[in-house]
């Protein structure tokens, strides 16, 4: 089954870059991610001069898998899920933290001034949303009684946290769209910067980078669906379409989203995260915390 | 338990040896990376021994501080990267006294000091999560209050220092 799983999230990360793509170009390709691969892995993957070689090598596998654990301990249905751990919705955040790892490595192995500006900038960035994924997170772990990513699908069965927390659903949404880098919150990959931590990579190892993005989105946007949109759980058709159907439309929103605002300075990504999401991250735990207490006693 | 004792053995020597890569490297970057693989070892050495909450705890931990500690580390040193192979290393025999005697005085710690009994039947992870929630609530709050005051304290602090120097 865990194959099946495998190639399942392979199959996702698919469509993920069919709905980037039609997004950029304002066409539905359906083989364009596959042609674009494959014209990737036929050019040259070159390596620049004076590389950090071992920080070079490792950053695009490192992100890959970093992406991979993340979606591991997400549900498709009940049972169905690659590794069930009892701290599933910490071990999203563990795997997450390793994102920003790879995106550093990425950053300072070329010996390149704007990948390495790109790598630092996702690093401010990781200041700014890493707080803002943990403490929704928390709140949501508080509903469920549980850090087990099944128990807290569960826990939403009379009302999905989006309408139960729906503060901790928009930072978490806002933050999970920070961690993949996506726009408007792209800086690492910005165009200012020719791409950034992308910029020095080419063929199979740029290809390796896309892939592992890709992932990370559609692992993003499951974590969404299973903490805020009560995963599996729907009318009448079997569970794992449920989760599917959310997803996708999770992964559509975010890459929609971005392309309608300005892409954000990291100044102000930091202040607006300190001042205004921590606070309101805390009002949300507050506010879980009473209904809990008060509302569902 | 022969894997598990395995795996405890394996992920102890690489936590040994990222340790030893840490000083061993002029760059800066490979430093704090290397330090991060230890802790990331640590961590493997806690799910080996099946305390599964401490051990994700301690991976989502190092990965963010070591990486913080880079760009510090990068902002400070005079050759970041190492490239320019500047000495940064002094006081090296008394360095490498202190290293060996407290290497020893740790080890004959590890190998002195009586343990207890081995635990024989571990609790299941979820149980582990609550134990360890009821422990840090309860008998550790004073201890772990007094360090996070502390720390709070001593950002602000650090805070209050550039403010007011940005203003000179």
């Amino acid at each position: 089954m865990n194959l099946w799983l495998l190639l399942l999230i392979l199959a996702g990360a698919y469509l993920v870059a069919v709905i980037e793509n039609w997004v950029v170009t304002g066409r539905l390709r359906l083989l364009a991610p596959l042609l674009a691969g494959i014209a990737l892995l036929g050019r040259e993957s070159l390596v620049p001069r004076l590389p950090d070689r071992l920080l070079f090598e490792t950053a695009p596998p490192l992100l890959l898998a970093a992406a991979i654990l993340s979606m591991a301990v997400l549900p498709l249905a009940p049972g169905t899920v690659l590794v069930d751990l009892a701290t599933g919705a910490l071990f999203v955040n563990a795997a997450l933290a390793y994102v920003m790892v790879a995106v550093v490595m990425a950053g300072w192995g070329p010996d390149a001034a704007y990948a390495m500006i790109g790598g630092w900038r996702f690093l401010g960035q990781l200041v700014a949303y890493s707080m803002l994924i943990v403490m929704p997170i928390t709140a949501v772990a508080m509903r469920a009684q549980s850090l087990v990513t099944t128990a807290i699908v569960s826990s939403q069965a009379p009302l999905p946290n989006a309408v139960a927390q729906p503060l901790g659903f928009l930072l978490f949404f806002l933050a999970a769209m920070a961690v993949a880098f996506l726009p408007p919150f792209d800086l690492p990959t910005a165009s200012d910067l020719a791409d950034g931590v992308f910029g020095e990579y080419t063929g199979a190892r740029l290809a390796i980078l896309r892939l592992a993005r890709l992932v990370l989105v559609l692992s993003l946007a499951t974590a969404v669906t299973v903490f805020y949109l009560g995963g599996w759980l729907g009318p009448l058709l079997p569970p794992a379409f449920w989760t599917i159907v959310k997803t996708l439309a999770v992964a559509a929103v975010m890459l929609l989203g971005g392309r309608y605002l300005p892409r954000t300075r990291s100044d102000h990504l930091l202040e607006w995260s300190w001042k205004l999401g921590i606070p309101l991250a805390l009002v949300n735990i507050f506010w879980v915390g009473i209904t809990l207490l008060v509302v569902q006693r | 338990m022969t894997v598990q004792a395995g795996a405890l053995a394996l992920f102890g020597l690489a936590a040994l040896w990222f340790g030893m890569a840490v000083f061993r490297t002029h760059s800066m970057v490979r430093s704090a990376f290397s330090l991060l693989t230890t802790m990331a070892a640590l961590g493997g050495m806690f799910l080996a021994m099946q305390a599964e909450f401490l051990g994700v705890l301690q991976l989502m931990m190092m990965a963010t501080e070591m990486a913080i500690m880079a760009i510090f580390m990068m902002m400070y040193m005079m050759d970041p990267g190492g490239l320019g192979q500047m000495e940064m290393t002094h006081q090296k025999r008394l360095s490498l006294l202190a290293g060996i005697v407290g290497g020893l005085a740790g080890l004959a710690l590890a190998v002195a000091s009586a343990w207890g009994p081995v635990a024989s039947r571990v609790p299941n992870p979820a149980r582990q999560t609550h134990d360890l929630g009821i422990e840090l609530l309860g008998r550790s709050m004073l201890i772990f209050e007094t360090a996070g005051v502390s720390i709070l304290v001593a950002m602000i602090a650090a805070t209050t220092v550039v403010i007011s120097r940005r203003h000179e």
